[in-house]
């Protein structure tokens, strides 16, 4: 039989050569993976989050490791829009690895005004718009609330022709509904999810480890079957793509993900354990497809039975 | 960042894994590692790093970073005490085991020829990297190299021969806080106007308190032309990119952050924020 089609079209031309990207936060912009392992075997690169202007990041401890995870509160620390535009967007346009950066803001036009700046760029397949980033102050209004959600999405919608990725927060009680309103706004497709809020205590100074309000956002095997459970509640929500993330750190965590209804997944965490890992599950993916007799790794999908109402 | 601030080359750094030879209990708790890593053992210099994956399993989740001890032909050694997960099962290691090393990682003491001695201030674990650097400095034909160490008790004393390793040029004074062993008090009391007049360099490793007192007391005598420290921070990946391992530094009037992973461990005294340094926790508590 013929090998699998692994592509995936996250939608307005955002081909990705195949389902395995690096998850924000987890690969900078690239340039330091880039001189240890072979990036171009990326499926993407969703970027460090990028704010309008440039942010020197929160005070450490910034990380924590727990039981399987890992707390962070780094603060979106990242040099601004402009300067990934200006310095970035050139070197980017030089890989063959799709890159779709990561967006923050505190406000709708502080987001529009970021996509205007990036939009004047070459070498970006798209935008993951981060409505919920648990470390800074007012960073997770819009991704709480299916409301505000759908209120920036339109308006970044309108702002660009470029696929926009909306990633969700998983830190609401549904976050389905959330999905629908980012989807009914005109998102392309949806990561879900973002970091869990955590905290990490210590009993010698009888307080949490991170400063601030003690908390950081947990990733790793801990919240595998978190994200899961988010991936299938979001999968019947809408129609668009999924990108699965959470917890993911071999092949088959991957599979998995794609089993609960993702249509392309990203590898966070685990890249500082391993940063071989991204490009050696992507070529591991092609060969458990073939292993297992799909031409498309959506055909792992599960279907779940109907509830009763 | 600006142009001038050395960051370490990524490009040095090798994933390889290799057999562990020896795990040796030195006493008071400190083990001493040795593994078969040739790529660790041709690149690193004294004061980088390796991140060492501790386990196989999802605890612990990250690779523990640990300075480069020695290095002998192809094999290089790591020393440590078991402070949590990963350092237990590093400690349980037998030899046959396989580890798995990237490194080297982050910045090296800067090492000079032509200098007349260079002294070398290492309190407790902050020993590890300067079995290394005094050879290196050796092989930079620097004829005195004098290490003062400092730790709780005797016991927890690194082993003076593991310093000097064979080498004429290397000395070691000890001081111990309970006076079981060499001078009755902390190890900057060894840092002599005799020691520093005329050398090349100062380095200091241990704890962060304990370095800000060794650059407190450089304060008015002639501090050497290099004075270098290698800090520690709470580590996620090593190599700059988690962005967890923010240390505060200082050049004229700007403040930032900057990454203990790349623009450090070991940084010039000079750029280290110690005012902002001496408010954060310490760095055992994450």
């Amino acid at each position: 039989m013929s090998a699998a089609d692994l592509r995936v079209d996250l939608g307005r031309g955002c081909a990705l050569p195949n389902p395995v990207g690096v998850a924000s936060g987890t690969f900078g912009y690239g340039f330091e993976f880039e001189q240890l392992v072979d990036i171009q075997q990326l499926g993407a690169i969703y970027t460090k989050g990028t704010t309008p202007l440039p942010r020197e990041g929160n005070p450490p401890p910034r990380v924590a490791e727990t039981a399987g995870g890992m707390l962070n509160s780094i603060g979106l620390q990242n040099p601004g829009v402009e300067h990934v535009a200006r310095d970035y967007a050139p070197r980017f346009a030089q890989w063959r690895v799709p890159v779709i950066v990561n967006v923050a803001a505190a406000t709708v036009e502080e987001y529009v005004h970021c996509l205007r700046v990036l939009d004047s760029a070459g070498g970006i397949a798209g935008y993951e718009l981060n409505i919920s980033c648990p470390n800074i102050a007012h960073g997770l209004d819009f991704g709480l609330d299916p409301v505000a959600a759908g209120r920036v999405v339109a308006a970044a919608r309108a702002a660009t022709e470029r696929c926009l990725v909306v990633k969700l927060s998983p830190n609401v009680t549904d976050v389905g509904a959330v999905a629908r309103a980012v989807e009914d706004a005109g998102a392309d497709a949806v990561s879900a999810v973002n970091t869990f809020v955590g905290m990490k205590v210590h009993l010698g100074i009888r307080g949490p480890v991170l400063p601030g309000r003690g908390t950081g956002g947990l990733s790793g095997p801990a919240i595998k079957p978190l994200a899961l459970a988010a991936v299938a509640r979001v999968r019947a929500a809408v129609r668009i793509p999924v990108v699965g993330v959470g917890g993911i750190a071999s092949v088959g965590d991957a599979l998995e993900f794609f089993v609960a209804g993702a249509d392309a997944v990203q590898i966070g965490t685990a890249n500082f354990a391993d940063p071989g890992v991204a490009p050696r599950v992507a070529a591991e993916l092609a060969d458990a497809a073939e292993r297992l007799h799909l031409s498309r790794l959506t055909e792992l999908r599960w279907q779940p039975a109907p509830t009763p109402a | 960042m600006s142009a001038a601030v050395p960051v370490s080359d990524l490009r040095q750094a090798r994933d390889e894994t290799g057999e562990v030879i020896a795990v040796e209990e030195l006493g008071g708790g400190l083990v001493e590692l040795t593994a078969h890593l040739p790529w660790l053992a041709a690149h690193a210099i004294a004061g980088q790093f390796a991140q060492l994956r501790c386990g196989p399993g999802p605890v612990p989740l990250l690779r523990r970073p640990f300075s480069v001890a020695w290095v002998e032909g192809q094999r290089c050694s790591f020393v440590f005490e078991r402070v949590g997960v990963g350092t237990r099962l590093l400690a349980a290691m037998r030899p046959g085991d396989m580890l798995q090393s990237l490194g080297p990682l982050g910045t090296g003491f800067t090492l000079r020829r032509g200098v007349r001695s260079v002294v070398c201030v290492a309190g407790g674990l902050g020993c590890a990297p300067f079995p290394l650097l005094a050879a290196q400095a050796a092989m930079c034909e620097t004829p005195r190299v004098v290490v003062l160490h400092g730790a709780a008790t005797a016991a927890r004393l690194y082993p003076a021969d593991r310093f000097v390793r064979g080498l004429d040029a290397v000395e070691v004074r000890e001081a111990t806080d309970d006076g079981t062993r060499g001078h009755h008090g902390l190890v900057v009391d060894l840092l002599t106007r005799e020691l520093l007049d005329g050398a090349g360099a100062m380095y200091a490793c241990g704890p962060n308190p304990m370095l800000a007192a060794t650059v407190r007391a450089l304060a008015g005598t002639g501090a050497p032309p290099v004075c270098e420290v290698s800090l520690e921070a709470p580590m996620g990946c090593g190599f700059g990119t988690c962005l967890g391992c923010a240390l505060p530094v200082v050049r004229g009037e700007e403040h930032r952050w900057a990454l203990c992973c790349r623009e450090g461990p070991v940084m010039a005294a000079d750029d280290v924020d110690w005012d902002a340094l001496r408010a954060l926790p310490p760095a055992h508590v994450a």
